[in-house]
């Protein structure tokens, strides 16, 4: 039997949430199906954070439903906790060891693999007789990282995750949570820090005045947006949008040779914010023309 | 499954004492030291009234409700509150665990503890000096009737747990004398319209009526049923209602929380 998207996945519908009058979500959609490592991007106060805690229970809906793994977050039901792990980005660790941590806290979840814990730990370096209360903010993060991933939940919402780690941690982060992916899991990313998540995350979320405006894999966003440098300052109806760099200006313009291009995550989030309507019109196109080249390999 | 199991009960119980045993031990050490001392002391002064009796109120009462005042500290707390909430375990028995640690946990432990260092200071009174104070005894009526209280009045202190951020104790207990000052002037009040017609100036002097009503009969006829069963009642409503509401407001409190 194959099981339901709700089942396995996170289904909101029709959401509503504010902290005051004026709501943060309305009416806001979202799915999110296994084997996949989400980024969800969004402003400062866009909701990133509120979101995940909606999906893990910390907050409650004002209207509308949110179901995850075919359960409703805010009754906080062990089972469902027992298949999500949220690191946030404020978090708590107990002066404790990482080997009594183990001891205390792996046992809340049925699927924990002290086999991958101990692996994990030696990939980040980190000591497991120490207190956890003494590690540094970057080496807390990791061990709770490495704790999170070894829990084998279905549902794993980091956020922030690469704040306060050094270079080699973020290189670390990167490779560990590449092989931690599986068939059934969600992870799902909400992070500023774009840069550190490049060919990491996909698909693209975009949340934007309290709806998600862009939900694409990056497949998708290849096919149908081109980056290039030029050197004088674009102009015209097809330039969606262009800024400054060293040596020129960096321009996006609907994909229509089909050749693929490297558009960074960041260049990709401005686009979308800066013109949300014209990519949810382009995006919403079941099929593009590609049109033929001219011999001097410029658009006929 | 999902509401209680006694695996996952278990495992919070344990993580709640791994958590928390070392200031168990910090508190056992400096409390008993004290009580040591005092025994001792009060001996050598030759002061050999039931001074236990004296004693173990207090830890069991202020003890007790210090301890479950912080019960759910973790829930107020940034990082831990997230940490706590999305332990796996469900609502019900998180508070559960907590409810049995702070209530028949630490009345029956703070028992057992009381009576072991106290026989130690009497052995040792007993042993230099010859004489002491009569030995503590958990199993005593009034004893009994006082961890009988405590379980049901600690339920308060774990309603203002789980409801307030910061200084839970103390706005507990600010809360007990308001909801005492208002339950006192709403008495005044009534009492006032009753019987406004037997005042003298600002006082109600209802001698009078009494021996009025005793003439007549009418007090063991009326009166004194009604005032049994007015005792009736409150008794019902302070160890059979009042625990248990107290439990129930918590306990929904608990799985309201956002944070």
């Amino acid at each position: 039997m194959t099981e339901s998207l709700t089942e396995t996945g996170i289904e909101i519908r029709n959401l509503s949430f504010g902290y005051t009058k004026e709501r943060l979500f309305s009416n806001l959609d979202l799915t999110l199906g296994g084997g996949n490592i989400y980024g969800l991007l969004g402003k400062n106060g866009a909701g990133k954070t509120s979101l995940l805690k909606l999906i893990c229970g910390l907050r409650f809906p004002d209207a509308g439903t949110c179901s995850v793994l075919g359960w409703e977050p805010q009754n906080r039901p062990a089972t469902l906790l027992e298949d999500i792990y949220f690191l946030p980005e404020e978090f708590y660790t107990p002066p404790i060891s990482a080997e009594l941590y183990r001891q205390i806290y792996a046992p809340f979840y049925p699927r924990f693999s002290a086999e991958a814990f101990r692996e994990y730990l030696g990939e980040f370096d980190l000591p497991t007789k120490k207190r956890l209360s003494e590690l540094s903010y970057g080496q807390k993060k990791k061990f709770l990282l490495a704790f999170g991933l070894s829990t084998r939940c279905r549902l794993v919402l980091l956020d922030e995750p690469t704040n306060g780690l050094d270079i080699p941690s973020k290189s670390q982060f990167r490779r560990l949570l590449a092989g931690a992916g599986q068939e059934d899991r969600i992870i799902l990313i909400s992070t500023h820090q774009v840069r550190d998540m490049e060919n990491l995350i996909d698909p693209i979320i975009i949340l934007d005045e309290g709806q998600i405006i862009f939900q694409q894999s990056m497949y998708e966003v290849t096919r149908r947006l081109q980056v290039e440098m030029q050197m004088e300052q674009p102009s015209g109806d097809r330039v969606l949008y262009s800024e400054k760099a060293l040596g020129g200006y960096v321009v996006v313009r609907r994909n229509e040779s089909g050749e693929e291009t490297q558009l960074d995550l960041e260049t990709l989030f401005n686009t979308v914010i800066a013109n949300r309507d014209r990519i949810g019109e382009l995006f919403a196109q079941e099929d593009m023309k590609v049109p033929e080249r001219d011999s001097a390999g410029g658009l006929a | 499954m999902n509401k209680f199991s006694v695996r996952r009960f278990g495992l919070l119980l344990r993580r709640d004492f791994s958590a928390g045993y070392k200031s168990v031990i910090i508190a056992m050490a400096a409390v008993g030291g004290f009580i040591f001392l005092v025994t001792v002391v009060s001996a050598l002064g030759r002061q050999l009234g039931p001074i236990h009796k004296t004693m173990y109120y207090p830890l069991l009462f202020i003890g007790g409700y210090v301890v479950t005042s912080l019960a759910f500290k973790e829930l107020h707390l940034n990082g831990q509150s997230v940490f706590y909430l999305t332990l796996p375990g469900s609502g019900l028995e998180k508070y559960l665990s907590k409810l049995l640690v702070t209530s028949v946990g630490y009345a029956f432990g703070s028992l057992f503890f009381y009576t072991a260092i106290s026989a130690a200071a009497e052995g040792i009174n007993r042993l230099i000096f010859g004489y002491g104070h009569p030995f503590f005894n958990p199993f005593q009526r009034y004893t009994l009737i006082a961890v009988a209280v405590y379980l049901v009045t600690q339920a308060v202190f774990l309603v203002g747990s789980v409801y307030f951020r910061k200084l839970a104790f103390i706005k507990t207990n600010l809360y007990i004398w308001l909801f005492g000052i208002v339950l006192a002037v709403l008495v005044a009040v009534i009492t006032w319209l009753i019987f406004r017609d037997f005042a003298i100036g600002n006082r109600i002097k209802l001698e009078p009526y009494f021996q009025r009503l005793g003439e007549s009969g009418e007090m063991q006829a009326v009166f004194v049923p009604m005032a049994e069963k007015f005792g009736q009642v409150a008794k019902v409503l302070f160890w059979g209602v009042m625990a248990p509401v107290c439990w129930v407001v918590s306990y929904l409190r608990l799985r309201e929380t956002e944070v």
